[in-house]
């Protein structure tokens, strides 16, 4: 299916591609994530990926400038967004921290004729981008379902929200929330904040451990929680006892699921949200009308898979 | 400490000699002559390596996030001024931005109405801080890293970590518009640098906030009531972070719960760029508003160069560094030339 995509994608800029070819100017995009974070760096190589590709199928270079806010507020990001604006880049690849809160920048970019393409989250209302990403709903509800059936559908679970005010964690927490609800004998105990922190968890998992003996187990909401989830469950010996999901694919998550802490987790895919986020950048930047949507995927990975 | 010697204005002539030794006198004797001096460098430097730095379009952003952080920069440099610090006024502005979004949206309040009140709480919010810090007498740097816990906690527990949308339009010229090519929160700025400036330089209220800045038991001594004017410096403080939050939100429109998150350190760094000693009694909320220019300049060059994430904190902290050193090392230079 991404196949398809990519080679339909290929061919609806073949003509402009061809006349790329050879061109010595290279296309700048500017790709601005919500903060600086591993995640993040995956999406990077992942659009370094893409880029490197475009250049070798036609000949177009691309230059991909990362720009990453040391916070994850949306006035730094728009800051930063309109300070890229100001370089007249080929394209914006934005992953936005409140669509509301960005629009009057993205305006901005629009009224100075830069194409955009966002990803890993929404654009705002009525604004025709591409986004690309996966359903954060989607990824909560796979974790605590792949939790409910671990633990047998009953029994205590606490959910570690991460940041209290990133509309995706948010989100993610609100779906795992409703999945419980489904199942009578599961109760949630207890929320932590982690606040995209793997410090944090560690500690809010360690105390939430303490304070519930008999928690069965854990789901997350972003992707620094779940490895402090793994390490709290490591220190206190209760690796196999206390079910661990976790989210996203950092290398410590991986860890955690080949060590035996964590059973799995629900990876939205950073490499692949980034590369189609380049090959849609691309294609805007060459005049082509892009999909509205492009669904990455969640992958389940699990010791077996990895 | 004599009162005179730490009055704005008040520093030694510069000793007549070499045209070096004299230019660098002739800033270092300016109060504001380093800060000014190092941002020319910065801007001019800026201007020659990005061709996008001087354009129209960049020097409104400049403009307009500089609005923000020199609000707050404005209280906090005379609380420096004082002898003293509020680490909550980033959690002030978070709040009264999400109190403000509040009353326009879930109460329907008149927006300039709820833009008044969430002005006046920012000032009571201030007003606690003082009063508590002069009441108890408890230390400032204390005291306001609680505060910021008890501000940052109760805008979450309004919010519950979720941004308030559809903040009326009527009050979005306040965040995005331009007058005469100028942005309304730059000009907002301008208006209230003037009138903190003016109290400071003209007025008995800015000697004595000078004075207690130098020496509290001889500005107590002398008849000031301390107390009173910390408390004032504080509700001030709280008024233009409030001010900050109210614009950010007509900015963005709509009132997100991470307003503020930014705004501790840097209106700190900026005043010490600025020339505000961190002992109190020197410095200018002007020249702190300079130190904002400095650090937004820096910021949007970090930007415009392509420097990576990973070296932006590097690379902004160590300008700071440079641009304070210079200064200390040219005052260095003329008091051994002097001596």
């Amino acid at each position: 299916m991404k196949k398809a995509l990519f080679l339909g994608a290929l061919l609806a800029a073949t003509p402009l591609a061809a006349q790329a070819a050879g061109s010595s100017t290279p296309l700048r995009f500017v790709l601005i994530p919500k903060v600086v974070h591993p995640w993040f760096d995956k999406l990077n190589t992942g659009a370094h990926a893409a880029a490197d590709m475009i250049a070798k199928t036609t000949g177009q270079k691309i230059e991909i400038e990362y720009r990453a806010p040391q916070t994850a507020d949306v006035s730094s990001q728009n800051d930063i967004i309109e300070r890229a604006i100001a370089t007249h880049p080929d394209g914006l690849i934005l992953d936005l921290l409140d669509e509301k809160g960005n629009r009057a920048t993205m305006d901005e970019a629009i009224e100075q004729k830069i194409p955009m393409t966002v990803f890993d989250s929404l654009p705002p209302e009525g604004m025709n981008i591409t986004a690309v990403g996966a359903d954060f709903c989607e990824q909560g509800t796979i974790a605590a379902e792949r939790l409910a059936t671990l633990i047998g559908k009953k029994g205590e679970v606490a959910i570690m929200m991460g940041v209290p005010t990133a509309p995706n964690h948010t989100l993610r927490a609100e779906c795992e929330k409703k999945v419980f609800a489904k199942y009578p004998e599961i109760k949630v105990v207890a929320t932590g904040i982690d606040n995209d922190s793997i410090e944090t968890g560690q500690k809010q998992a360690s105390a939430i451990m303490q304070a519930h003996p008999n928690l069965a187990g854990w789901v997350a909401c972003d992707a620094s929680g779940p490895v402090g989830i793994g390490q709290a469950i490591r220190e206190s010996g209760k690796a196999g006892k206390v079910q661990e999901v976790g989210l996203d694919n950092l290398n410590d998550m991986l860890q955690l699921i080949k060590d035996g802490v964590a059973e799995s987790t629900a990876s939205s895919r950073p490499e692949m949200q980034g590369y189609w986020a380049v090959v849609s950048a691309w294609q805007s930047a060459m005049g082509q009308k892009t999909p509205k949507y492009i669904d990455t995927g969640i992958d389940v990975i699990t010791k077996k898979s990895l | 400490m004599s009162l005179e010697t730490t009055l704005p204005g008040a520093t030694p002539t510069p000793p007549k000699a070499s045209s070096l030794r004299t230019l660098i006198a002739r800033m270092v004797a300016n109060p504001l002559g380093g800060v000014i001096g190092a941002m020319i460098l910065i801007f001019g430097i800026s201007c020659l390596l990005s061709p996008h730095f001087l354009t129209s379009f960049n020097m409104i952003i400049i403009a307009r996030a500089l609005a923000f952080i020199g609000l707050v920069t404005i209280g906090q440099a005379v609380l420096m001024i004082l002898g003293e610090l509020d680490l909550s006024v980033g959690a002030i502005g978070g709040l009264a931005g999400v109190v403000g979004g509040m009353l326009m949206v879930q109460m329907g309040l008149n927006p300039w109405l709820s833009l008044g009140l969430c002005l006046l709480m920012g000032a009571g919010c201030g007003l606690l801080n003082g009063l508590l810090i002069t009441q108890l007498r408890l230390h400032s740097l204390v005291l306001t890293i609680g505060m910021a816990g008890v501000y940052g906690g109760a805008n979450l527990v309004a919010t519950r970590g979720v941004a308030i949308t559809g903040v009326p339009h009527e009050i979005s010229f306040l965040g995005r518009g331009l007058v005469f090519g100028l942005p309304v929160p730059f000009l907002i700025l301008l208006v209230c640098l003037t009138i903190v400036a003016f109290v400071m330089m003209r007025t008995p209220v800015g000697r004595y906030i000078y004075a207690i800045g130098s020496n509290p038991q001889a500005a107590k001594m002398l008849g000031i009531r301390v107390n009173a004017i910390r408390v004032g410096a504080f509700a001030l403080a709280g008024f233009l972070s409030a001010l900050a939050g109210i614009l950010m939100v007509a900015r963005l429109g709509t009132a997100q719960p991470s307003i503020g998150d930014t705004w501790v350190l840097s209106p700190i760094a900026a005043a010490v760029i600025g020339g505000v000693a961190t002992t109190g009694g020197l410095g200018s909320p002007v020249g702190a508003v300079f130190g904002a220019v400095i650090i937004g300049i820096i910021e949007d060059i970090i930007v415009l160069f392509g420097i990576s994430p990973y070296w932006q904190s590097i690379v902004s902290g160590g300008i700071v560094v440079l641009a304070i050193s210079l200064d200390s090392l040219a005052r260095h230079y003329l008091n051994r030339d002097a001596s």
